[in-house]
């Protein structure tokens, strides 16, 4: 409700002051960056012309999926600013930063570090990594695990 | 048939004499050669620790062939090979042309995109910046 009003009124709210104060100052070097994001991710939704706390309320939940990368597809989970006060870091997929475009198995050390004490792939919410080469990843440690380059379980 | 590309890996018993790897490894390549095929590459890895115990061995000697076929059966008879010799405690074939053509067709892809857009790195942060400098050198 309160994110829902234009910001000229908002020194009027009695409401606007207890809770949204505290996310405010941090709004102001956001603001500028989200906007081009907006434009580039063809989602559909008109970024102008829309009071500037509303677009941040929306993007608080629903935006995730729309990465900032240029080529859409290939975006993270954009998690910036959560509806409270804190914003949690917005995860990158490691693999697109580096351009990386097939995933070896024959390199244990690099891969060494997707799985988790137990054997387990670590899953892509914790990891950050993209779909795509989570699943890229994912055919990379199974196929080292066939050759007893890394392990299934535990490393005995 | 248009040709495809494998990633042969096995592993010998750690107490496995150097000769009898090099033998099997000649075998190996005759018999890609009888059916139309070629080493590409011919690694040999040497001893190292598995991550599981196979066969009650925790070591290993691991040997990497990269090969070109045309035959669909040259895979068949090499893993039969492998299977008969008892010195091999694992071995697996990988077929690598399908990754490396999607690869190649991304590498291709941000190459157009990169030509197409110079500046696409800069993500428009380069803007904002450059605008004011180039207004100010209008004014002069």
């Amino acid at each position: 409700m309160a994110d829902e009003t234009p910001k000229e009124s908002q020194p009027q709210q009695p409401q606007a002051a207890s809770e949204p104060k505290e996310h405010r100052p941090q709004e102001h070097p956001r603001a500028p960056e989200a906007a081009p994001a907006n434009q580039r991710a063809h989602e559909g939704r008109p970024p102008e012309g829309r009071p500037r706390g509303e677009s941040r309320a929306s993007e608080g939940r629903g935006g995730e999926g729309r990465g900032p990368r240029e080529g859409g597809r290939e975006g993270g989970p954009g998690k910036r600013g959560g509806r409270r006060g804190f914003y949690r870091k917005k995860k990158v997929c490691r693999f697109c930063v580096d351009r990386v475009d097939f995933i070896d198995y024959k390199k244990p050390e690099q891969l060494m570090t997707f799985i988790q004490e137990r054997g387990k792939i670590v899953p892509r919410r914790i990891t950050g990594t993209c779909s795509r080469h989570q699943r890229w990843l994912a055919e990379a440690i199974k196929r080292a695990r066939n050759i007893a380059l890394m392990p299934f379980g535990g490393a005995r | 048939m248009e040709e495809r590309l494998y990633d042969l890996i096995f592993i010998f018993r750690p107490a496995t004499p150097e000769e009898e790897i090099d033998k099997m490894i000649a075998t190996l390549e005759n018999t890609v050669a009888e059916r139309g095929g070629k080493v590409e590459k011919k690694e040999k890895w040497g001893a190292r620790k598995m991550a599981y115990r196979v066969q009650r061995h925790r070591e290993g000697y691991y040997v990497l062939m990269v090969l070109r076929a045309t035959q669909g059966d040259m895979v068949h008879e090499l893993e039969r090979r492998l299977k008969v010799n008892d010195a091999v405690i694992k071995y697996m074939t990988v077929r690598l042309d399908e990754d490396l053509k999607r690869q190649k067709r991304l590498q291709q892809r941000r190459e157009r995109k990169a030509s197409r857009r110079p500046r696409g790195g800069a993500r428009g942060h380069g803007h904002p910046g450059g605008e004011p400098a180039a207004a100010v050198a209008q004014q002069q």
